[in-house]
């Protein structure tokens, strides 16, 4: 198992008040696999995702990510499990203003203390020329799309070459065309090798994943794997 | 210079020494790298980074570090202007002689010093004086005696009522720092020959040769003749700064040769004055005795003031009355050094509290960016900026702000030095003398420096405590 949290549990103090998001979690997720988290808000999918993301740290339980244990690591450690074997993409898309589409896609690589010269920049280009962006290399987000600017946070999520891709709603400011555009290169990268754990709440968005998990109240309401969804996909793609 | 000065000065060359051999290596490892260096490490990326996001908010950046260029400005051009001033006053009395004695003949206020009826006044150093001064004399290099009084020189039908008589030996050249504008000064064999031989003051040749040569003329002092062999370059003043030292207009000064006076016109002189006469009996008007110490030396500073202190007891010891004064520049030389001292204290806790508020004014930005740009901090914690980084990010912004304003302070500071005098001069006229310093610069540019950090400090720390997940939910 690439993922494995054991009896996972977080607990908000607000005040004098405790709130359980998690309540005793227990999942896996194997090495390629391609998962939809869903669940209403409140059901503590994005709670999940922060603590898979290594942005917060479980109340109990335990979090094994490549068979280590990263719920009791320090913030530096979790700092650079974050730029190694992780990437983001966010439904905000979250790039940097102040920098081009190349910096953006750069980013990850300098917080991993990567010299960053032309062997680097070179293999971002490549990124950014996968994405369909090749041409915008020194655009700005803002004068980019919303599509265009998930494709850069995509690109960007994978410059690390990272062993996990967490998706926290990918599609939710995007219109259905753009959506489809997006979730299509997800399943390219998932059918290359890599690992995608996604945040949806649309089931026609989930329905690209190859398996998918419901939450509710803190516990895993159902887990289906969702084996006609990716021919599906290709039918309509 | 000597090893004593020199040690004094240390800590300065130390600090330009330290300072140039940082910058060197600093540029040398620039140059190496060049830009390469900037664009694929780390810490320069931060550094372009903080460069970036400053031009991006140019207006409010420049506000942000007006505090620091007025700070760092000021300090620069206070400093040059006071230790410009302050070098002059120390010239003015290194000019009079740093390791002189000066001894005087002071006439005494209360009237027992005239002599009845003939109204003459007789006080003063002795001849005797002279000699016992001489028992010191493996301690001086020279002793200058003097005998000063007004007289009128006249050359045919032109008259210098202004003239001032010295009687002195040729050291006296020496001690005076006497230029001349053609001719000699007074020679030893002068003063053997009793010679009637005299040099002209500026004032006192233009007077009574406004069109001829002075040299080889006679001119008549006190019913004596006396040939011109020389006649001296225009001398300022000195100005009268000590309370005991007035203003001598030297350029209608004759000098004679001592003996000669003592010879000819002997120790009675009578002088008109307003109307009336009043005559004095003084054999030495001064007597100047130049130390063999040197005055920028501890050693030789104790020496001087010990001989001057051994001179007034001996002069307490043989004179009946308080009519004598010895004065010692060097007590004077002391006294602006210590003033001096304390201006650098002074300007250097200006300094400090306009950097302070400069610090404060940065802070105070920083404080607002680290707001605005807090969903920055959480994109670049995801992506796996440690607190480090972050906090590294925001203190390169603070120092990179402080020190261009500590830049720009210093060439503004240095633009005022050169540019503010002819201004000043231009509409108040006088003058402005001003002397740029390493020291303030060094000291300014640094303390701007270090005020970027500790101002940067607390907004970096806020920055990198921030929570990620708080941080990329902020709008």
């Amino acid at each position: 198992m690439l993922v494995e949290v054991r009896n996972l549990v977080k607990d908000y103090h607000m005040g004098d008040v405790t709130v359980n998001v998690l309540r005793g979690l227990d999942l896996g997720f194997a090495e390629g696999d391609f998962v939809a988290l869903m669940g209403p808000s409140g059901s503590g999918k994005s709670t999940l995702m922060n603590i898979l993301g290594c942005l917060d740290r479980p109340t109990s339980g335990q979090y094994y990510l490549r068979n280590q244990d990263v719920s009791r690591m320090s913030d530096d450690a979790l700092s650079e499990v974050r730029c190694t074997y992780l990437g983001f993409i966010f439904q905000a898309y979250n790039l940097l203003p102040q920098y081009t589409v190349v910096e953006n896609i750069e980013l990850p690589l300098l917080y991993q203390g990567i010299r960053l010269d032309e062997t680097t920049k070179a293999r971002c280009i490549a990124l950014a020329e996968m994405v369909g962006l090749g041409t915008r290399l020194d655009h700005r987000p803002l004068q980019l799309s919303g599509g265009q600017q998930q494709r850069v946070a995509i690109a960007r999520s994978l410059v690390n070459d990272p062993q996990l891709i967490l998706a926290d709603e990918p599609t939710g400011n995007l219109d259905s065309i753009t959506s489809e555009e997006i979730m299509t290169m997800l399943q390219q990268l998932n059918r290359e090798g890599k690992t995608i754990i996604m945040v949806t709440h649309e089931n026609d968005i989930a329905a690209w994943a190859r398996r998918v998990v419901r939450l509710r109240d803190g516990r895993v309401e159902s887990d289906e794997r969702n084996d006609g969804a990716v021919f599906a996909a290709e039918v309509t793609g | 210079m000597n090893a004593t000065s020199l040690e004094e000065q240390l800590p300065s060359y130390l600090i330009l020494g330290v300072l140039a051999i940082v910058v060197v290596a600093s540029l040398a490892v620039l140059a190496r790298l060049g830009v390469r260096l900037l664009a694929t490490t780390k810490i320069g990326r931060t550094f372009l980074l903080a460069v970036r996001s400053l031009w991006l908010h140019k207006l409010r950046a420049s506000l942000s570090v007006l505090g620091i260029v007025i700070g760092t400005s000021a300090v620069i051009a206070l400093m040059a202007f006071g230790s410009g001033s302050m070098q002059d006053a120390l010239n003015d009395i290194k000019k009079q002689g740093a390791t002189n004695i000066i001894v005087r003949s002071v006439k005494p206020t209360d009237d027992s010093a005239t002599g009845g009826r003939t109204m003459v006044a007789s006080y003063g150093l002795k001849f005797s004086d002279l000699d016992r001064f001489a028992t010191f004399s493996d301690s001086f290099v020279r002793m200058v005696p003097m005998r000063v009084f007004p007289s009128e020189v006249r050359y045919l039908e032109r008259l210098d009522t202004k003239g001032r008589l010295v009687a002195t030996v040729p050291d006296y050249q020496l001690v005076n720092q006497i230029a001349l504008a053609g001719g000699r000064f007074l020679t030893d064999e002068d003063e053997r020959n009793l010679s009637n031989n005299c040099v002209l003051g500026a004032g006192v040749a233009d007077k009574l040769f406004p069109f001829e040569e002075p040299l080889g003329k006679t001119v008549m002092i006190r019913q004596h003749r006396f040939l011109i062999v020389g006649v001296s370059a225009d001398r300022m003043p000195t100005g009268g700064t000590g309370g005991s030292q007035a203003a001598e207009d030297y350029n209608h000064d004759v000098y004679i040769p001592f003996s000669t006076c003592r010879a000819r016109i002997g120790e009675t002189v009578f002088v008109r004055t307003s109307g009336s006469r009043s005559g004095e009996k003084v054999q030495l008007s001064q007597v100047t005795l130049t130390v063999d110490a040197d005055f920028e030396s501890k050693a030789g500073r104790h020496k001087v003031k010990a001989l001057g202190d051994a001179i007034k007891d001996m002069l307490k010891e043989d004179h009946y009355k308080e009519d004598w004064a010895v004065t010692i520049p060097l007590d004077r030389l002391e006294q602006a050094e210590r003033a001096e001292e304390n201006f650098t204290r002074l300007l250097v806790l200006i300094a400090s509290i306009s950097l302070i508020v400069g610090g404060i004014g940065i802070m105070n930005i920083m404080l607002a960016t680290v707001t605005e740009r807090t969903r920055e901090i959480g994109i670049r914690r995801a992506l796996g900026a440690k607190r480090g980084d972050i906090i590294t990010q925001f203190l390169v912004e603070a120092v990179v702000q402080t020190t261009v304003g500590g830049l720009m302070g210093v060439l503004l500071g240095v633009a005022l030095v050169f540019g503010a005098p002819p201004i000043y001069v231009w509409i108040a006229g006088g003058n402005l003398p001003a002397v740029l310093t390493w020291e303030p610069i060094v000291l300014s540019l640094t303390v701007s420096i270090f005020v970027g950090v500790i101002f940067g400090l607390y907004p970096a720390w806020r920055a990198a405590r921030l929570d990620p997940i708080e941080a990329l939910r902020h709008t």
